[in-house]
């Protein structure tokens, strides 16, 4: 009994370890977002260079969520067609039909889908997509909303994301937990923190080298390689190895390109 | 395209005349169809027949705002009660602040 259990650990944190170095190989990781945003934002994103892709803010834009009063509900054969309006703006918001759905989430989807009516607030999660220069949302979600404040949230929400992309950051050590920037102000009192709220307490002094190191450098989505991380803090690759199996057992770095490559896995 | 209505409280009437809004409020008097609603300060607004509001709850309105600064009120919707009104504030204060993301022409940022 208890092997088996231990054998099924094994096997699923192998298994979440697989997942995620395939998902590090096909995608480029940094356009994996999902962004809360206005239906304004939506309707006057430019495409970017890319076909089928747009950018807000200048940023690429993947998922999006928002929220909005629904107008309209269409249900065709192959999908349900919603009109929602958020008070900045409408869009068409597409829900494909799956007839033979066996989802665990298909039951509550379907007893959601009962209270999405006219005049109802909804949540969307989905995709922007175009179709002869007219746009929809393809929705992986939409379900109803049932606290209003949660619109108020969104909207506030969708707000501090745009004010992050068009004027940086915030800074000054309030509630930033450390985006590209902000390190060096951080660095001081991140000592015993790590981003996230992590403590660093209990941790060898090598993992606390590399941790800070992985933290301050100037670095892609990849992360660093031990041997740029051992040169950086003029370690022994062979403490970093240390440290690094540490940090990585500890859950507050991941490997992306390689064994020998880390990058801090931030939540 | 101008289909957004800006999310207003009572200070911005006057600057929304003619225009629609959307006020989020709470129901102050009820009178037939007029009613006061509360947001930011008191609204007079004249509501459909078929709009059921209840005193004390908070509703949203969807509505054209009279030289008068009296609310025609085109869709109303009941809220209940918990509405954090801080919140709502908190939207029409960023809603005109960063009006880029709300309303308006496109923006220059």
């Amino acid at each position: 009994m208890e092997r088996k259990e231990e054998q099924a650990v094994v096997a699923s944190s192998l298994e979440i370890q697989v997942r995620a170095q395939v998902l590090e190989e096909v995608y480029d990781r940094s356009k994996d977002t999902l962004r809360p945003v206005t239906i304004k934002q939506i309707n006057e994103a430019p495409p970017s260079a890319q076909e089928g892709d747009f950018k807000i803010d200048d940023t690429e834009i993947s998922q999006l969520t928002f929220v909005g009063q629904i107008r309209n509900i269409s249900t065709q054969a192959t999908n349900v067609t919603y009109k929602l309006d958020d008070g900045t703006g409408t869009i068409e918001v597409k829900q494909w039909v799956d007839a033979d759905a066996t989802t665990p989430f298909g039951e509550a989807d379907n007893s959601g889908k009962k209270k999405l009516a006219e005049n109802k607030y909804a949540r969307v999660y989905g995709k922007l997509k175009s179709f002869n220069n007219k746009r929809h949302v393809g929705a992986t979600i939409i379900r109803p909303v049932t606290d209003y404040n949660e619109v108020s949230y969104h909207l506030l929400e969708a707000t501090a994301v745009h004010l992050h992309y068009t004027r940086g950051p915030l800074n000054g050590g309030q509630k930033s937990t450390g985006t590209n920037g902000t390190y060096d102000a951080q660095a001081g009192t991140n000592m015993n923190m790590a981003s996230g709220g992590q403590s660093m307490a209990g941790l060898s002094a090598n993992a606390k080298k590399v941790f800070m190191c992985l933290s301050t450098s100037q670095q892609s989505n990849e992360g660093l390689h031990v041997q740029v991380i051992a040169s950086e803090t003029r370690m022994d690759p062979a403490d970093v190895y240390k440290g690094g199996e540490d940090l990585l057992a500890a859950g507050m770095i991941y490997t992306t390109v390689d064994d020998s490559t880390w990058a801090l896995l931030e939540i | 395209m101008s289909e957004a209505t800006p999310r207003i409280t009572a200070p911005y009437l006057e600057s929304f005349s003619g225009k629609v809004v959307r006020i989020t409020g709470k129901v102050i008097q009820l009178r037939g169809e007029n009613a006061t609603i509360d947001a930011g300060g008191h609204i007079s607004i004249s509501v459909p027949k078929d709009a059921h509001l209840a005193k004390d709850h908070a509703v949203e309105l969807v509505g054209k705002v009279s030289p008068d600064l009296t609310v025609r009120v085109l869709t109303a919707t009941d809220l209940g009660m918990g509405i954090d009104f801080a919140a709502v504030d908190a939207v029409v204060d960023a809603t005109h602040r960063y009006k880029e993301i709300f309303y308006g022409e496109e923006s220059g940022y």
